[in-house]
């Protein structure tokens, strides 16, 4: 245990020695007065530094100088210590009286204005700088120089395989087809006709790559992460050699090539035969683009030719035909006519066979084109829309039917506008047409090649539709077109004739052939008859009468007989014509002469002048007759008969 | 389209609309005409709501069945001149918005319904006209649809009226189509024929308020004329040979 102590703290009171007198006296300088004290300290005070708190106590302390000024001031130079204080002071208020004057006059603008100062440059040595730059030059120039030599490295090497062929390619596949680019960095293609307004379910996406080289270690390494060829370059710090062309891969079921084959088979042997084969059209880009345009062409083909099959599988399965169409596999079969059948088939060959027979190339048949516009229209029915007017009109109904109220449409125009075909009956109408004008075109040349007494002339319309044609057809006998031609219309439609005549008549036929023959037939035979009026009436034959439909002889299985019975100019001579139209068009002529040979005056008819009554018709050998065709004929046999007594 | 023509036919005495309906239906069956469907054809008309300085203006809608998706209007202002529309079908909407310019008054809705036959070129419609549920008369309409001018087939539609209708039609043609004063373009009042203009759809329409207007107005008349003209025709039927009348 210890017991504090006591401490005590003093201050020396030792004050400094003034003066040491003689007798050992220290005179001590007297300790400051306060006031002294006071003084010291002032005399400390810097006042550059001062803050506001200390300009207070200032003011204070030169409130406290300026009582002791009093004082002192007989001590006016090194005795006042507040002199300096209050020369500080001073000098400090003339400052701010300057700094307000300035300012005062600065504001005012008229003789003063505010400046920035420029700043001076920095002092720092200018050979300073000039090394410092030129240290930054030569690193710039450093990771220039290091890319240059990269970039002609990789020039020199493979001119014709670098990495910018790979750009260039890319670039015109894009300009070819749709791409995009996903999230982990392959490239998709889409070659559906999606956009085009399809809507088939089947998807038509194709990944690009970049084509590997088998013999190119680094490209096999390449492969692997190459799928985007900027992070290549840079992440894998080697030169990529060997990928420069592109590679496209399509989904399994769109390789190979398909075709729809349409072929119109009459009880089991081909009429005709059309294949539908999308390649080949266009200009051929291959040269230019590689491959891959191929390949992906084949592969739209295909896609496009599996949503044709399928839309017309379909509406054959959902239409009722008076004979069913039927679908089996790839192919589906309907009727045109009897005994005719329609025979649409997709063939897909997955093998790429370039050696493929020519039977490809060398039909290029209207039905195929016509499918494949009619799938088109339907996809353009899909994606365009009629637009209403006004804007709020409902969005679906066509134009035609928008205006059918304002125009006042009646039930007839607005049930046509609710018909609607479907791609089966459109082509089904088409092939029906084809078929009935092929058929059409073959009775009339047949018929133009037996006969050949009067010219059968068809003329064909070069504008018609796909389901209906028109031909013109003139029946004339050389060398006496201007005395009269019979013409007549054939409208062939889809299942049926119509037939127009000069003089109004219509008939309907149906697609028998012969129908149209035995009417044709008829028409030569009426031709004949008429022309020979004509001709009578400018040799100054009288024509005693004519008809087209004689009731007599023999009942014919084709038409009646024409007749027509003319006198010559004088009477002394009349000609009976009648041709029928038995299978072959038959001509027979008889004349008479009046006054009659044989007259005998008898008691029952006792006068002469009985005699020019006429006497009986003897037939002429019209085949004997000089003459090209029947009308020079007659023509010769009426200048003949014709006596020229004045 | 064709040509139309509205005969309204005089109700004999004694019998009744549905007996000459089904007995003028009979008589074009034997003719060999076929029965094809209703028609129907009906006005409602608007009355503008009354201000001082204006006089009424009514709006006749009509609904014909033949042109199912247009509807007809005509504008009546009081003077006489008639400004006539073919619209949608959505025009009768757009009425029912304006009920605070225009009320309806439902007790003069009339309309004209009734069997529609076709006779070759011709359709004939048998339409009896009601108002409320109140029977007015019998309205025929006679269509000749290939021609579409009234001067080229009104003599072949007179006859065709007078010979399975049995009675007498005036030579005259229908007061819709008598001649006109006009002003044409020159600022001249010229007559205008209105037989030789190109018959429209909106002229059917146009003949059936005229007649609809006289059904309203004219009742009495309507039946004492009637009664005139029934027994005209009743006299008139025997002299007729080989019409092949019931």
């Amino acid at each position: 245990m210890s017991n504090s102590v006591n401490i005590s703290v003093e201050t020396t009171c030792e004050n400094q020695i003034r003066e040491i007198a003689y007798d050992g006296t220290e005179l001590y300088q007297p300790p400051p007065t306060l006031s002294e004290s006071l003084a010291k300290c002032a005399a400390r005070i810097d006042f550059s530094k001062t803050s506001l708190e200390d300009l207070k106590k200032e003011e204070k302390s030169a409130a406290a100088a300026e009582d002791d000024n009093k004082d002192v001031n007989q001590f006016q130079e090194s005795l006042w210590p507040w002199d300096a204080v209050r020369n500080k002071l001073k000098d400090a208020y003339t400052e701010i009286c300057v700094l307000s004057d300035v300012i005062s006059i600065a504001k005012d603008k008229r003789y003063l204005v505010l400046d920035p100062l420029l700043e001076d440059g920095d002092d720092t040595k200018p050979i300073v700088q000039v090394y410092s730059r030129k240290k930054a030059i030569s690193q710039a120039a450093q990771v220039l120089l290091s890319g240059a030599e990269r970039l002609r490295n990789a020039h020199s090497e493979q001119r014709s395989r670098n990495i910018s062929d790979f750009h260039i390619e890319l670039l015109r596949l894009r300009q070819n087809w749709r791409l995009k680019k996903v999230s982990n960095g392959a490239i998709i293609g889409d070659l559906s006709y999606r956009t085009a307004g399809s809507k088939f379910g089947m998807s038509g996406t194709f990944e690009v790559t970049k084509a590997e080289d088998a013999l190119d270690e680094e490209g096999a390494g390449n492969s692997a992460n190459a799928s985007t060829p900027s992070s290549s370059s840079s992440n894998n710090g080697m030169q990529p050699k060997a990928s420069s062309a592109l590679r496209v891969i399509v989904p399994a079921e769109l390789q190979g090539v398909a075709y729809i084959k349409v072929i119109t088979q009459k009880d089991q042997e081909d009429l005709c035969t059309a294949q539908v084969n999308l390649m080949g059209h266009g200009p051929n880009i291959t040269a230019q683009v590689g491959v891959w345009q191929k390949s992906l062409e084949f592969a739209q083909n295909v896609l496009f030719c599996k949503e044709l099959f399928a839309q017309l599988a379909r509406e054959a399965i959902q239409l009722q035909a008076p004979i069913p169409h039927v679908v089996i596999g790839n192919q589906i079969r309907a009727t045109l006519l009897p005994n005719i059948q329609l025979i649409i088939s997709l063939c897909h060959s997955t093998s790429f066979d370039s050696s493929q027979p020519a039977p490809i190339n060398d039909h290029d048949h209207v039905l195929e084109h016509s499918l494949h516009q009619l799938l088109r229209e339907v996809h353009y029915k899909n994606s365009h829309h009629p637009f209403p007017h006004p804007a709020s009109a409902p969005l679906g109904p066509s134009k035609k039917r928008m205006l059918a109220g304002p125009t006042a449409a009646d039930r007839e125009a607005l049930l046509d506008m609710t018909k609607t075909q479907t791609i089966l009956e459109q082509i089904i109408a088409q092939a029906q047409h084809i078929f009935m004008r092929k058929r059409t075109q073959y009775v009339l040349d047949t018929l133009a090649r037996d006969v050949k007494d009067p010219q059968i002339v068809s003329h064909w319309n070069a504008m018609n539709s796909p389901t209906m044609s028109c031909v013109k057809i003139n029946i004339v006998t050389h060398g006496y077109d201007a005395i009269g031609r019979t013409s007549l219309v054939i409208h062939v439609k889809e299942r049926s004739l119509k037939c127009i005549c000069r003089d109004g008549r219509v008939m309907k036929l149906s697609y028998e052939p012969q129908e149209l023959r035995d009417l044709i037939l008829c028409q030569i035979n009426s031709h004949q008859i008429s022309c020979l009026v004509s001709l009578a009436r400018y040799m100054a034959w009288t024509v005693l009468s004519n008809s087209n439909h004689l009731g007599i002889g023999k009942v014919e299985p084709l038409g009646n007989a024409s007749s027509c019975l003319l006198a010559s100019p004088n009477s002394d001579r009349m000609i009976a014509v009648q041709i029928r139209c038995d299978p072959q068009i038959d001509v027979k002529v008889y004349i008479a002469r009046s006054p009659r040979q044989d007259f005998f005056p008898s008691p029952l008819v006792p006068e002469k002048f009985w005699e020019n009554l006429g006497g009986n018709f003897k037939e002429v050998r019209f085949d004997k007759i000089e003459g090209k065709s029947f009308l020079n004929k007659m023509e010769f046999l009426m200048a003949s008969l014709t006596s020229n007594t004045a | 389209m064709g040509v139309t023509v509205l005969q309204p036919y005089p109700l004999p005495e004694g019998k009744s609309g549905s007996h000459i309906m089904d007995h003028l239906g009979k008589r074009l069956l034997s003719l060999g005409a076929t029965h094809a469907g209703q028609f129907l054809v009906d006005c409602e008309t608007f009355i503008s709501t009354p201000q001082h300085g204006t006089p009424t203006r009514a709006v006749h809608v009509l609904h014909n069945s033949e042109y199912p998706a247009s509807t007809f209007s005509i504008i009546d202002n009081g003077t006489g001149k008639q400004v006539a529309l073919v619209a949608d079908s959505i025009f009768d909407l757009l009425m029912l918005k304006m009920t605070s310019t225009f009320t309806s008054k439902k007790q003069t809705k009339i309309e004209s319904r009734g069997a529609r036959f076709e006779y070759g070129d011709f359709v004939i419609k048998l339409g009896s006209v009601t108002m409320m549920e109140h029977f007015k008369g019998i309205l025929i309409e006679i269509e000749y649809r290939p021609c579409i001018t009234l001067s080229y087939c009104w003599e072949m539609i007179r006859e065709m009226l007078q010979g399975f209708l049995g009675i007498s039609v005036a030579k005259e043609y229908p007061t819709y189509f008598t001649t006109q004063t006009i002003m044409n373009a020159m600022g001249q009042q010229q007559l205008h024929a209105k037989q030789n203009d190109i018959y429209e759809p909106m002229d059917t329409v146009k003949q059936y308020l005229e007649h609809f207007t006289n059904y309203r107005k004219h009742v009495q008349l309507h039946g004492t004329l009637a009664s005139a003209a029934g027994s005209i025709g009743s006299v008139m039927m025997p002299s007729t040979v080989g019409m092949g009348r019931s």
